[in-house]
């Protein structure tokens, strides 16, 4: 095995018709929807970022305390605090021709017919190349059972999305449920195009000084590396039950966390939480992949995916 | 990298670095965020107490892990650091007389704001208080620059007895009012500047999730319309009628008359 010279390995990689230039995504919630990108970091490096996810009504948020850092983690319950989708689509909206990579739209509802009637208003907007479904949130019409978590719900989801969209549709999958391999199979039979997986991971702390829940919401999700191996794990479970691409994500920090989830199957990776503690994660993530797949004599990355992964039900490429 | 560390008061420590740009370019009410070796997955975030040649401070409680850990870092060692971050106070015309109330670590912001009001020729009258002597921390730092504090204390055992507001009462208003402390000071004095439509502006606290803007972990309520908010239409079910405005990014000062305190 020879190690090939860096820019004779091919970075990129696709979800479902949209090619991204690398495998570096930016998860949703940490680049908010449009009007700021850029003013911290250069998004330039990611090869799709993620934007914040948009509701059909306004949403003022959960109260406060609405974050708390918790061992290698921050604990969170923001609500989904946002301008509902048509002021989105008058004040954010114009601004995505001016992101320098390709966006993902990120769609959250709390019935069927929410999450149809956004992701369709979010299709065909600038540099967006695919929609994601933030199917963690609570179904209202299954007295708040939260989407992901059920099989029929998630299919339900997608299918409508996808009668009325033309983009890419990603579903996005949470931890929070026994064995994820049936959720993720009916997003795919729905007709998914890719899923990604996970979302934050369920948990709550309690201010002792003050005998009470730290947040306001009392429960929140926890993101950050904490959730690592549990994200690792259901990539792993998930390539095993699909064969459409797979973004993984849960509290990747650097090139070699990243690696593990491309092993484990995930055709692209997202950073969420480690952007706040390093803003240029993005490019020292993309260029670790490339050196992973130079160091095993590969000519792209995306030959690197599910190669530790003995029943990886994906496509493989040499 | 660190420069110095000191306890100043029990918990309380000091920590320096060598920041020569933020040094240069911090004003107050700013703050920096801290990158920290170990298992913590977002940075702390600290306000700048001193900033001079090419150090900065910052005055902190230990409080938890992070703040711990900082407290417990050997000098030399370094230290990344983004900032200075945030948005800093207003400063009046020259002959205005201003007065900084400040409750225990609400002292922070006030050394550079000090200094700057000195250099514009602002007559200052700090007021300092704390539950108890121990915890009056900084007024050694502001009577160094040349500023006049006063003191007070809950238990009596330094200054006048009683809170900040108290000491408000014996002297004429000032034409702005800063204030930074716990909650329910800040709360008592910015609605009684807001009552005396006296100008007033509160440097806010709250935990931090990302320190950039984008988490939304740490809002404070404003009202409806305040340019700091987050502009977003009302919710049609919504009962509540504010806005939240993120303190890390949009603040941490806002006008006292912005803030909402019974959300």
């Amino acid at each position: 095995m020879t190690e090939l010279a860096r820019e004779r390995i091919d970075p990129t990689t696709r979800i479902g018709k949209s090619e991204l230039k690398n495998f570096v995504i930016a998860a949703s919630g940490c680049y908010n929807r449009g009007a700021e990108f850029g003013r911290v970091t250069d998004v330039s490096a990611y090869g799709a970022i993620t934007l914040k996810s948009v509701t059909l009504q306004p949403r003022l948020g959960n109260g406060m305390p609405r974050v708390l850092p918790a061992p290698a983690g921050l604990l969170n319950a923001i609500g989904l605090q946002g301008p509902g989708i048509e002021h989105f689509l008058a004040h954010d909206a114009p601004h995505l021709r001016e992101v320098q990579t390709a966006v993902i739209a990120s769609v959250a509802g709390f019935s069927v017919a929410e999450f149809a009637e956004v992701a369709a208003r979010m299709d065909g907007l600038p540099n967006v190349v695919a929609i994601e479904l933030d199917v963690s949130c609570p179904n209202v019409d299954r007295e708040g059972e939260c989407f992901a978590a059920n099989p029929e719900s998630t299919a339900d989801v997608v299918r409508a999305v996808k009668a009325r969209v033309r983009l890419p549709v990603i579903a996005k999958l949470t931890p929070n449920v026994t064995d994820v391999k049936p959720i993720a199979r009916a997003a795919e039979s729905a007709g998914a195009d890719a899923i990604s997986l996970i979302n934050a991971v369920r948990g709550m702390a309690i201010d002792v000084a003050r005998s009470q829940p730290w947040l306001a919401n009392v429960s929140g999700g926890l993101t950050g590396p904490a959730i690592r191996p549990i994200a690792v794990l259901a990539v792993w479970e998930a390539a095993q039950a699909v064969r459409i691409p797979i973004i993984g994500m849960g509290g990747i920090e650097t090139g070699r966390d990243a690696l593990e989830f491309v092993l484990a199957g995930a055709s692209a990776v997202a950073i969420g939480t480690a952007n706040f503690r390093n803003p240029d994660v993005a490019a020292l993530v993309a260029d670790a992949l490339v050196d992973a797949a130079a160091e095993r004599g590969l000519t792209s990355v995306r030959a690197l995916v599910g190669s530790a992964n003995p029943s990886f039900a994906g496509e493989r490429s040499h | 990298m660190i420069t110095r560390r000191e306890c100043v008061a029990p918990g309380f420590w000091c920590v320096g670095f060598r920041a020569p740009r933020i040094a240069g370019a911090v004003r107050a009410a700013q703050y920096v965020a801290i990158d920290q070796p170990g298992r913590f997955a977002v940075r702390l975030p600290l306000g700048i107490w001193t900033a001079e040649g090419d150090e900065i401070t910052v005055l902190f409680r230990e409080w938890g892990e992070r703040t711990a850990q900082l407290a417990h870092s050997d000098i030399g060692t370094a230290v990344d650091l983004i900032g200075p971050l945030g948005n800093d106070f207003t400063i009046p015309a020259r002959g205005a007389r201003a007065t900084i109330v400040a409750g225990g670590l609400g002292v922070v912001p006030f050394w550079l704001l000090g200094k700057r009001l000195l250099a514009a020729d602002v007559q200052t009258r700090v007021v300092l208080g704390a539950r108890t002597a121990a915890l009056l921390v900084g007024a050694a730092e502001l009577r160094a620059l040349g500023l006049n504090v006063e003191l007070c204390t809950d238990d009596g055992t330094a200054g006048t007895r009683g809170s900040v507001l108290d000491a408000l009462d014996s002297e004429p208003p000032a034409d702005i009012v800063y204030g930074c402390g716990p909650p329910n000071m800040l709360r008592a004095l910015s609605k009684r500047c807001v009552a005396a439509n006296m100008p007033c502006e509160i440097s806010m606290e709250e935990t931090f999730g990302c320190s950039m803007g984008t988490c939304w972990g740490c809002v404070v309520p404003v009202r409806r319309g305040a340019k700091q908010g987050s502009g977003y239409p009302k919710a049609h079910a919504e009962s509540r009628d504010f806005d939240y405005s993120r303190v890390c990014f949009d603040g941490t000062v806002y006008a006292a008359a912005d803030l909402v305190w019974s959300a």
